[in-house]
């Protein structure tokens, strides 16, 4: 199946499996959030992680240990 | 001696330290200037004189003794809950002593003021607020930045020498730019966070200061941080830049401008200019967002979804809602980039002092229409911005942004970003661009105090 960003497909889809209501303002927001996220979010969705070791017990204010 | 609240931080604070200042009238002239320029640039959201006075009554003889500071609306003080520039923050706040609070109270700093931002943290503009749009005191037509906006517009027109921001996707640095100021984010976890309402939960965010010059920001950051941020010598500087969107596509001015500034550094320190790579760097922006956003997914349920305050801008309600809908593989995603963009930024910076590259791609937009040309068209200033912003949230390292030319009359900020820890490298080579470039422009003036002045 082609993967498909229609934000007139996907919103209401998603709103109504979460019982969220929306304006149509709110909604042209989405529209246009979806528009510029979602491209990126298939590209980052495509990407194989699997190799990427895990930082363990990871500590953001220092380097990462060397492996 | 010259108006008082024109000296910087650290010539207010030596001058009350020699008696040659007068705290009390230093509060008062600062209170008086608020209520005179505020109007123009909304940068102030609430003042409180009395608490102001109780709180330099009992002001510690400390490193900023006296000295007035404004404060981001993202942090509680005693006497007052932050409002996250929205009328609905989805999250319980109080009253309370804040991390920020506490620093700024023991370092005796006065608070004069809580500084106007971005509805709910969510925009680099500051032209979205329920306070209504901060403006940027180089003109008022032009958004100030943000999410810091009101901190960076109140050091800009020189209401105060020195505010506390914000920087959870680049929210310091991006005011700092759009008004000509240094901002610095620290590396995670070294500056005061208690009390703020993501504290704990948040990954990306840091307190931070706003003020005219490196050495200002060391003063207000050695509070901040609880630690002093020693001074030493820039030499020999290893500047590593990259090929690519972040430096790349980019107004002209600001990349001749940062360019310059380059070799300006460069030259000033007897260093040396590298490329360097950073693959992950587009994905690294992506999974900040992601990141960012999916922490503050607490507070939202699809009933409080339903039952927000109808004075939330529709922006921020749409994006709320649009949060929801985000793919949980896809922040799964988001932190095996973060993963590995750390260790790239490791392997680099065992090549590298410092990674530079423009802070924003183009000089403040319009508050009504904030959008940016760049070479590859025009862009919303959000989508632009974030790309040279995230990676340091992401990745936890520094991150300062310094001014280096101007453009339509408008500041132009470069970015230094230094390896975990080495926060006080960027302060050094910030203060050895300031000597380079002759503090062209950290002194320079927004034509909103130079008018008053004349006057």
């Amino acid at each position: 199946m082609e993967a498909s960003g229609r934000a007139d497909q996907f919103i209401p889809a998603a709103l109504a499996a979460f019982g969220v209501e929306a304006d149509e303002i709110e909604l042209a927001v989405m529209g246009a959030a979806h528009e510029m996220f979602w491209p990126p979010i298939l590209e980052l969705l495509a990407l194989d992680t699997s190799a990427v070791a895990s930082e363990h017990d990871h500590d953001l204010s220092q380097a990462p240990p060397r492996r | 001696m010259s108006e008082p609240l024109d000296l910087s931080l650290r010539e207010q604070a030596a001058a009350i330290a020699a008696g040659e200042l007068d705290t009390s009238e230093l509060l008062e002239a600062a209170l008086a200037r608020i209520e005179e320029r505020n109007p123009a640039i909304n940068a102030v959201v609430e003042t409180f004189p009395e608490r102001s006075r109780e709180m330099l009554a009992a002001a510690p003889a400390g490193p900023l003794h006296g000295v007035p500071i404004v404060i981001k609306d993202e942090w509680p003080l005693p006497w007052r809950a932050q409002r996250f520039g929205a009328a609905d923050m989805l999250a319980k706040t109080a009253p309370g002593e804040s991390g920020p609070y506490r620093a700024l109270r023991d370092a005796g700093a006065v608070i004069v003021g809580v500084g106007n931002m971005h509805e709910l943290g969510g925009g680099s503009t500051g032209n979205v607020s329920v306070y209504g749009p901060a403006r940027n005191p180089w003109n008022p037509e032009r958004c100030p930045g943000g999410s810091s906006s009101g901190p960076a517009a109140a050091v800009a027109a020189r209401l105060v020498a020195g505010a506390v921001g914000a920087d959870g996707v680049g929210s310091i640095r991006y005011p700092a730019t759009y008004c000509g100021l240094t901002g610095l984010k620290p590396t995670l976890g070294r500056s005061a966070m208690k009390g703020h309402h993501m504290a704990g939960v948040s990954t990306t965010i840091v307190s931070g200061p706003l003020c005219a010059d490196a050495g200002d920001a060391r003063l207000l950051g050695s509070a901040l941080y609880g630690e002093e941020l020693r001074a030493g010598e820039a030499s020999g500087l290893r500047i590593g830049v990259i090929e690519d969107e972040v430096s790349e596509d980019v107004a002209p001015e600001v990349r001749e401008a940062c360019e310059a500034a380059i070799e300006q550094l460069r030259e000033a320190t007897g260093g040396e200019v590298r490329k360097i790579e950073l693959p992950e760097l587009p994905a690294a922006t992506l999974a900040t967002v992601l990141i960012a956003n999916s922490e503050s997914l607490g507070g939202i349920t699809p009933e409080r979804l339903n039952n927000l305050d109808p004075e939330l801008s529709p922006l921020a309600r749409g994006l709320l809602k649009y949060r929801l809908m985000l793919p949980a593989a896809a922040t799964v995603k988001a932190h095996q980039v973060r993963t590995m963009a750390r260790r790239r930024l490791a392997e680099v910076f065992d090549d590298v002092d410092l990674i530079a590259w423009p802070t924003v791609p183009a000089v403040a937009p319009p508050l009504e229409a904030p959008l940016v040309e760049l070479p590859s068209g025009t862009l919303t200033a959000d989508a632009a911005n974030v790309r040279g912003g995230a990676l340091a949230n992401l990745t936890g390292i520094p991150a300062i942004s310094v001014p280096v030319g101007s453009s339509e009359g408008l500041p132009i900020g470069l970015q230094l970003q230094a390896a975990w820890g080495r926060d006080e490298l960027l302060l050094d080579a910030a203060e050895a661009l300031e000597g380079a470039n002759g503090r062209r422009w950290v002194e320079a003036e927004p034509p909103l105090t130079a008018e008053r002045t004349e006057a």
